[in-house]
């Protein structure tokens, strides 16, 4: 990290406020690194702009001095994607965090990228609308963190991930430009899906500035069952039976023994039998009518496919208590281990049984911990390895780990990320998935959005791709 | 000539005719050749070879569809009938690849087997081939129930028009591996690459199908329904408003239809009945009606495709009936899009139109033209940056501009 020309620092105060302009390597501090802690770089400073225009201004005088954007949202990213590059200056949304609109009547939300998920969905309660994708950070990562990396959760199953609720998008482009994409209720001729080509794109085509997104009535009811199984494969199959019975569950989730044991020994202890060889969470929502019959049919699939216990929440506190195994894993998992590596791929659904004893396998055989949290009805495992990485020879294990870990998901038709995206730590794996035609055309459409590469440099492409590369201090962090 | 050259790089199945006729026929009859490739290689190496020699490339999937246009300077059509077949179906992953130039009527009776669908509904849906759907990116009116089309192709075998072979996504439901470049593919009408093969969601086909008509004397008399319904706390398969051309029927409908298990369907009519203050009727073959108005005046002369916020949707289906006189209206209420059609329609009408859509913050396009006025470059634009984008984005996919309708 080189500290930017004070000229430059000086600009910047005046575009956005000079108390929103951090230099201080202690307030840098927590910009170094995402979720994805074993990755850490200074940036050479942060610029909190507070609106569209300071954006664009922002973006023209960097873009000027030839100086990288990193944009960043709440910096809970599991990928690495708004690490800081060594040369870049990193463009916070905090301050961008403003509800512009909810239109009741077409059911749409106009909002700026630093609104927390959660926030969104609580200001449109009222009217009796929410908004579906519900990463399980969505207490605290934003819209535009959302929108840059395609983010799922566990409704998704039934209710999609973030591309299909994005309509619209406002966005500065590469030495400043602002441009609108999309918007509801438009459909010219000749337009390309530049909405959905945008969504997913990991900070590196532009920094979104305002997101138009769909929003959904709440349904009028809930239910939702546990199912104790005595091992992973038997809960595997009741997955398959229920989506066999032609039953479409808004949530199907799955812990392991391992992930049970580590909440049962945590502050979040739920009264999960710590012997289970998996716990399944099915959840149901709708029309009330129908939803006692659908829960049903799932409890009779969890039965015959041998669930020793199966619980059902037909209330909000039953439904959290149920849930509350799922969702403080990761937290849970954190106590036991100085480090988490939270892993993230998808696999065809009837592969599942498959590919998580293989799984198994190779956590022993690397002697590593391995943890599994997933969303067991889009077949997006996370498979969490715990170590520390003080501990350099562990390290090495969990490098090697994942990458067979990745390696098998592909095999099997499946694919090396399912919602936490490339950013830095998949750069490697993108040649399992593609070839070199596949990578340079996506280099080439980068290359339409941002010529000059000024926008979150060295992430998404592997190496030979990509302009800045993140060297060595990263790297040797891990 | 051309054909000998093809005949040098491709099969002489691939170059033997036997592809259909209408719209397709006349545009055989302009064609150097007619191309039937068997495999994405095969579409690879006429790609190729058409790059490498100046020659525009029409991709047609079912080609009964198709719209006049007039194609200029030497071109070629490339059809995908014979890339026809299952490649993956596995039931319990409720995916399905095929190659492009499947119908959609196979794909659904193999899904039917094992009480699947595929949830579009796109005028002539049944006829067409999967290639020819995402290419149109057209869902039809069960994407209110269902989700976009976009949303459902998890991944896509493309070939640029320099024959390059690109893998898009995969065959999992949830896939961020990479810059997302099947998106812009889906809906580009064959301006970034040849489809070969596909992968789509499939959904459980729902017990109960019911179809609820309320019927209005004319498209104005569906307003306050139609809000009522589209604002309603449940979420119908769709919410169609309906008028068909010819007076004297002149009568208007709005049609909605719920998908779900018997009590489901029960509780959300009694919901929306009470939420409109009406009584729907509700007819025995809810799936024939639903086809009929689908279908209807598929043919017409004229096509167009009005969008809107569906707040405006009304402001704009009177503007139409004004502008054009007797069309008809075939509209999603819930996401505010139309189909129009019509006999000719004059260019000033049809200019007046677009510019009163736009006025309403929508825009309006020419799907089908007509042999008058009604051209497809009368129709609203993207913005100047979407322009330039989408121009930028085509060159990534097809350097030398081969495909129709680039092409100048
Ligand atoms: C405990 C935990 C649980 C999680 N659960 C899930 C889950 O269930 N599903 C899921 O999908 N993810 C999950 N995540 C991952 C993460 O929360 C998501 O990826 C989220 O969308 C990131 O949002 P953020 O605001 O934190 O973005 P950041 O981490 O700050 O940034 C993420 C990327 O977005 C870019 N970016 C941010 N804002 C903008 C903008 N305005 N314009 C352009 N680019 C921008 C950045 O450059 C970076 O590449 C989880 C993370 C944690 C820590």
């Amino acid at each position: 990290m080189s500290a930017p020309d004070p000229r430059v620092v000086k600009r910047l105060g005046e575009i956005v406020g000079p108390d929103h302009v951090v230099t201080d390597p202690n307030r840098l501090l927590v910009y170094e690194s995402d979720g994805l802690t074993s990755y850490r770089v200074s940036p050479r400073a942060v610029v909190l702009p507070g609106s569209t225009e300071e954006v664009a201004a922002v973006v023209r005088l960097l873009h000027g001095e030839g100086i990288p954007v990193v944009p960043r949202g709440a910096g809970t990213g599991l990928s690495g994607g708004a690490l800081p590059t060594p040369e870049g200056v990193v463009v916070g949304t905090a301050r961008m965090n403003k509800i512009l609109e909810i239109d009741v009547e077409n059911r749409l939300a106009r909002l700026q990228p630093g609104v927390i998920n959660a926030r969104l969905t609580e200001a449109a309660k009222p009217y009796g609308l929410y908004y579906a994708p519900d990463p399980s950070s969505q207490s605290t990562c934003t819209l535009g963190g959302n929108v840059a990396e395609n983010s799922g959760g566990p409704h998704c199953l039934k209710y999609g991930v973030t591309q299909r609720y994005v309509t619209g998008l406002t966005v500065v482009m590469g030495g400043g430009r602002v441009i609108r994409l999309g918007g509801a209720g438009r459909s010219p001729d000749g337009a390309l899906d530049l909405v959905g080509l945008f969504v997913g794109s990991e900070g590196c085509f532009g920094l979104v500035t305002e997101i138009e997104a769909r929003l959904l009535p709440v349904a009028e009811g809930v239910r939702t069952l546990l199912g104790i199984f005595d091992t992973m494969e038997a809960a595997g199959h009741a997955v398959t039976a229920i989506i066999s019975e032609g039953l479409l569950p808004a949530a199907v989730e799955i812990v392991d023994n391992a992930t049970i044991r580590a909440v049962e020994a945590s502050v979040y202890a739920g009264g999960f039998p710590v012997d289970a060889g998996a716990a399944l969470v099915v959840e149901f929502d709708g029309t009330e009518a129908g939803l006692d019959a659908d829960a049903d049919r799932a409890e009779a699939c969890c039965h015959a496919a041998g669930a020793s216990e199966v619980k059902r929440a037909t209330d909000a506190t039953q439904r959290a208590a149920l849930w509350n195994g799922r969702k403080k894993a990761f937290g849970a998992m954190g106590r036991i281990a100085p480090d988490l590596l939270v892993q993230d791929a998808t696999v065809p659904r009837t592969r599942l049984p498959e590919v998580l004893a293989r799984i198994t396998e190779i956590g022993e055989r690397f002697e590593l911990n391995v943890a599994n949290v997933f969303h067991a009805g889009d077949g997006n495992l996370h498979p969490n390895i715990l170590f520390d990485r003080n501990d350099a020879d562990e390290l090495d294990r969990v490098e090697r780990a994942s990458k067979e870990i990745m390696s098998l998901c592909v095999e099997v038709g499946g694919t090396i990320t399912g919602e936490h995206g490339v950013g830095i730590d998949k750069r490697g794996y993108m040649r399992l998935v593609h070839n070199e035609v596949e990578l340079k055309a996506m280099a080439a459409v980068k290359d339409v959005f941002d010529p000059d590469g000024l926008f979150n440099p060295g992430k998404v492409l592997p190496d030979a791709l990509t302009g800045e590369t993140i060297r060595d201090p990263a790297m040797a962090a891990r | 000539m051309t054909k000998g050259a093809l005949a040098a790089v491709l099969p002489a199945e691939a170059l033997a005719s036997g592809v259909a006729g209408g719209a397709l026929a006349e545009l055989e009859a302009a064609a150097e050749a007619v191309v039937r490739p068997e495999s994405t290689d095969e579409v690879a190496d006429t790609l190729q070879w058409a790059t490498t020699n100046s020659v525009g490339v029409l991709p047609v999937g079912s080609g009964e569809r198709l719209p006049k246009r007039s194609v200029q300077g030497r071109f070629i059509v490339l059809a995908t009938d014979r890339l026809a077949g299952f490649e993956i179906y596995e039931p319990a992953d409720l995916t399905l690849t095929a190659k492009a130039g499947t119908r959609l009527s196979s794909v659904n009776e193999a899904l039917g087997a094992h009480r699947q669908w595929l949830p579009f509904d796109p005028p002539g849906v049944a006829s067409r081939t999967l290639g020819g759907l995402v290419a149109m990116g057209e869902s039809g009116p069960v994407a209110t129930g269902y989700g976009e089309l976009r949303s459902h192709v998890l991944g896509a075998t493309v070939v640029t028009g320099d024959g390059r072979v690109l893998r898009l996504g995969g065959r999992v439901v949830k896939n961020v591996a990479g810059f997302d470049l099947l998106r812009p593919v889906v809906g580009s009408r064959g301006r970034l690459g040849v489809i070969t093969s596909i992968c789509l969601r499939a959904f459980p086909v729902p017990a109960v199908d019911r179809l609820l008509i309320f019927r209005a004397a004319d498209v104005a008399g569906l307003e306050d329904v139609a809000r009522a319904v589209r604002t309603a706390p449940t979420m119908p398969a769709s919410v169609v408003v309906w008028a068909p051309t010819k007076k004297p029927a002149g009568e208007a409908a709005l049609l909605v239809r719920l998908h779900g298990a018997l009590p489901t369907v029960d509780a959300d009519q009694a919901t929306l009945q009470r939420s409109a203050g009406v009584v729907f009727e509700s007819p025995a073959d809810a799936a024939g009606i639903s086809a009929t108005v689908r279908d209807h005046a598929i043919d017409a002369a004229v096509g167009l495709r009005m969008s809107l916020l569906p707040s405006r949707l009304f402001e704009g289906l009177a503007a139409a009936r004004d502008r054009l006189g007797d069309i008809m209206i075939a509209a999603d209420a819930y996401n505010g899009s139309a189909r129009l059609a019509a006999g000719e329609v004059d260019e000033a009408a049809l200019v007046g139109l677009r510019d009163a859509v736009e006025a309403l913050g929508g825009t309006l396009t020419v799907t089908r033209a007509g042999d008058g006025h009604a051209q497809p470059s009368l129709g609203s634009r993207p913005n100047s940056a979407e322009r330039e984008l989408a121009e930028r984005l085509a060159k990534v996919f097809d350097p030398e501009g081969v495909f129709w309708p680039c092409r100048a």
